[in-house]
């Protein structure tokens, strides 16, 4: 099948930006784990484009393929898993024929990851100093171990370490999980890259570290006016931070837009769905908080057609949802444009109230 | 660091204690007298009881272990009922061999388990896995004296390519001489390479015997930690700042998968050292091991007695070793958890 049009995850137009070539471009990017019998269709043929400093927010329920889709930008698939297809631009250079060795000088230096939780992401055996130093030291070999350390220490104060100097020496469990995580992202941002893909970088954080860690990330992704794709399951975070929301359902990017247009009239009924469940203090008197029945699809058995049939409101037993896989839609909503995966798109752009 | 130094010597001092204490029980608690073994049975009661008197079994229990103790560490270990020489000069002189023969096990056991390892891990061989889980099963079962055995029927027997339980050298090589009491370094300090090489196909055979069943234990233990560590989000992080597959995994990977291998090293040292008694007897090595077990048909208790000990107080001191070493390794052993903000 050929991909959809490529179009900015944001409606054109709203930026300056806009008109500039996108800091990052993926076109029909497929991923599937494989075992004897078996395959996951983890990730499936999702494309996206990006503005540099744009914020995209990619949510969706576990086990849709968010972190797949992650690591199949970054090319950290590893078997039984792998890439099956599609393009990754990235500043306008293909990166997803690139070797593992070449993706190295690319990996850390113009595309950089931060991960979910803190606890496991730095070496325990290793000094914090050394695993920052690391993250300089591999794309500036000729850097000198001091120049490097002092590096190290700046980030660290960078991202607000107190006392950085001294606490390089510290191993990962002197530190707390806030420390931790902007440790983490001290060493994502070291060589400025034009996209930062954080995994659910607060999920694993208390409520009140998780806003200074998103502050921090808002302050430093302005400052190196670095492009942020932010996957999380916290659709609040997403208002706050981002700037356009791609909606993911079994492994595929079912509606795509700016935030206002999710928040205000989201198309998808998964979308729609996802909204409900987010708790609001103005429905309280509504009754309980609603669930999405059902659960997700095995995404070794897809279902026929519409993936999210099985458990939609407006299509449940509707032929053409259980027959046809629907294409990308773009609908032009009263609060902006949306690419939505639905047959049912244009019928409903403007209808869903949330 | 220097508390964990002290908690570890102190807890091995108490596990040598604790050592003597069980050997001194053991050896009373024994049916027969000691005299009357040393005397044999025709003798008078008064030889009994002199005899008894000379090795103090007639003083207070307590004074008995103080003795008992003392002398041991005073590397006063009596002499063998069997031919008189000194307990001391007797081990000595096998302890070369002993050694010898439990690095050579321990080196070549450490090695093939983390090459293994590694191949069916960081490089992903998975009909490799399947045999290496197939020997590992195999070998961690089988008893070290039964390997053994079918290892001399193949490669001497029948293959003709390994030298027969002869010990160190067989007949056609002179020992070189004397420096470290290990016939491979001391030939090749000597400059006899023939000699070297003899010594060495003299060792293939009981080193695989030996270390057959610890290689396997170390080589599930080392896959399983590195197949786990490698799953590790630090990895992909370290992935992520650009580090080459192999780089990340040896800065990350390696370390942390190493530590439980290294405690288990520590107790495979060990029991190398001190156990090898039934794997000697089999290819006739002149070690500790031979000597223990013609001590044991005799009945030549100070001999036995003193191996005991010594293998406790080197079991320990192995530990002790591996304790210091895993604390050095892992900062989260010695640097206690501050509080932060």
């Amino acid at each position: 099948m050929s991909g959809p049009a490529p179009m900015p995850a944001s409606p054109p137009g709203d930026s300056p930006g806009a008109s500039a070539q996108p800091a990052l471009s993926v076109r029909n990017l497929s991923t599937v784990f494989e075992s004897p019998g078996r395959t996951v269709h983890a990730v499936r043929d999702v494309s996206f484009d990006m503005r540099p400093t744009e914020r995209l927010g990619v949510v969706g329920e576990s086990g849709s393929g968010k972190s797949a889709l992650a690591l199949s930008i970054l090319g950290l698939i590893e078997p039984p898993g792998r890439v099956v297809g599609g393009e990754i631009r990235l500043g306008g250079r293909d990166i997803s024929k690139l070797s593992d060795r070449a993706l190295g000088a690319v990996r850390g230096n113009d595309i950089a990851l931060v991960l979910q939780d803190p606890m496991s992401a730095l070496d325990p055996v290793r000094t914090i100093g050394r695993q920052v130093v690391d993250a300089i030291a591999v794309h500036e070999p000729e850097l000198r171990r001091a120049a490097a350390r002092k590096r190290a220490a700046e980030l660290l104060r960078e991202v607000d370490i107190p006392q950085a100097e001294r606490r390089l020496d510290d191993y990962p469990h002197q530190y707390s999980g806030g420390m931790r995580q902007r440790v983490a992202i001290a060493m994502a941002i070291a060589h400025n890259p034009s996209v930062l893909i954080a995994d659910e970088p607060t999920t694993a954080l208390d409520v009140t570290t998780q806003s200074q860690v998103l502050a921090l990330l808002d302050r430093l992704v302005e400052q190196h006016r670095t492009a942020v794709i932010l996957i999380t399951h916290n659709l609040g975070i997403v208002s706050d931070f981002c700037d356009s929301v791609a909606v993911m359902y079994a492994g595929r990017f079912v509606e795509t837009s700016g935030v206002d247009h999710i928040f205000l009239s989201p198309t998808h009924p998964y979308s729609e769905a996802l909204l409900k469940c987010v708790p609001n203090p103005e429905r309280l008197a509504e009754g309980p908080l609603p669930a999405i029945t059902g659960f997700p699809p095995d995404l070794s058995q897809l279902p026929h057609g519409c993936s999210f049939q099985p458990r939609c409101p407006v299509g449940k037993d509707i032929p053409e949802c259980r027959g046809q896989t629907p294409q990308p839609h773009t609908v032009e909503g009263p609060s902006g444009a949306a690419i939505v995966e639905c047959h049912f798109a244009e019928q409903r752009i403007g209808e869903v109230k949330v | 660091m220097g508390l964990v130094i002290l908690k570890r010597v102190i807890g091995s001092i108490g596990a040598i204690i604790g050592a003597t204490i069980l050997a001194f029980i053991i050896m009373r608690a024994l049916p027969g007298n000691p005299a009357r073994l040393i005397v044999g049975p025709l003798a008078t009661p008064q030889a009994v009881a002199s005899v008894s008197h000379q090795i103090g079994l007639d003083k207070p229990i307590f004074t008995q272990y103080w003795l008992f103790i003392s002398h041991f560490f005073e590397g006063n270990w009596g002499y063998s009922y069997a031919d008189g020489k000194s307990v001391s000069s007797l081990i000595g002189e096998r302890l070369g061999a002993t050694i010898e023969l439990a690095l050579f096990s321990f080196v070549i056991t450490m090695f093939f388990a983390v090459v293994l390892a590694l191949l069916v891990t960081y490089r992903r061989r998975p009909i490799a896995d399947r045999i290496l889980r197939g020997v590992a099963y195999l070998g961690f079962g089988t008893p070290p004296f039964f390997v053994a055995l079918i290892l001399l029927i193949v490669f001497f027997k029948s293959l003709h390519v390994l030298p027969g339980p002869e010990g160190r050298l067989g007949l056609q090589a002179n020992p070189p001489p004397t420096v470290t009491h290990l016939y491979t370094v001391d030939a090749l300090i000597a400059g006899q390479f023939g000699t070297f090489w003899a010594s060495v196909e003299h060792l293939i055979l009981p080193g695989i015997a030996l270390g057959l069943s610890s290689f396997s234990f170390i080589v599930r233990l080392l896959r399983a930690n590195l197949l786990e560590i490698s799953r590790e989000p630090f990895l992909t992080v370290a992935r992520g700042k650009g580090l080459r597959r192999w780089t990340a995994f040896r800065r990350h990977a390696l370390p942390n998968a190493f530590l439980p291998t290294l405690t288990v090293g520590g107790l495979v040292l060990g029991e190398f050292l001190a156990g090898s008694v039934l794997i000697e007897r089999v290819f006739n090595w002149p070690g500790v091991g031979s000597l223990v077990f013609d001590a044991i048909v005799k009945q030549d208790y100070a001999v036995v007695q003193t191996f005991i000990l010594l293998a406790a107080v080197m079991f320990v001191l192995v530990n002790l070793i591996v304790d210091l070493l895993y604390a050095v390794i892992d900062p989260r052993v010695r640097i206690p958890v501050v509080a932060t903000a």
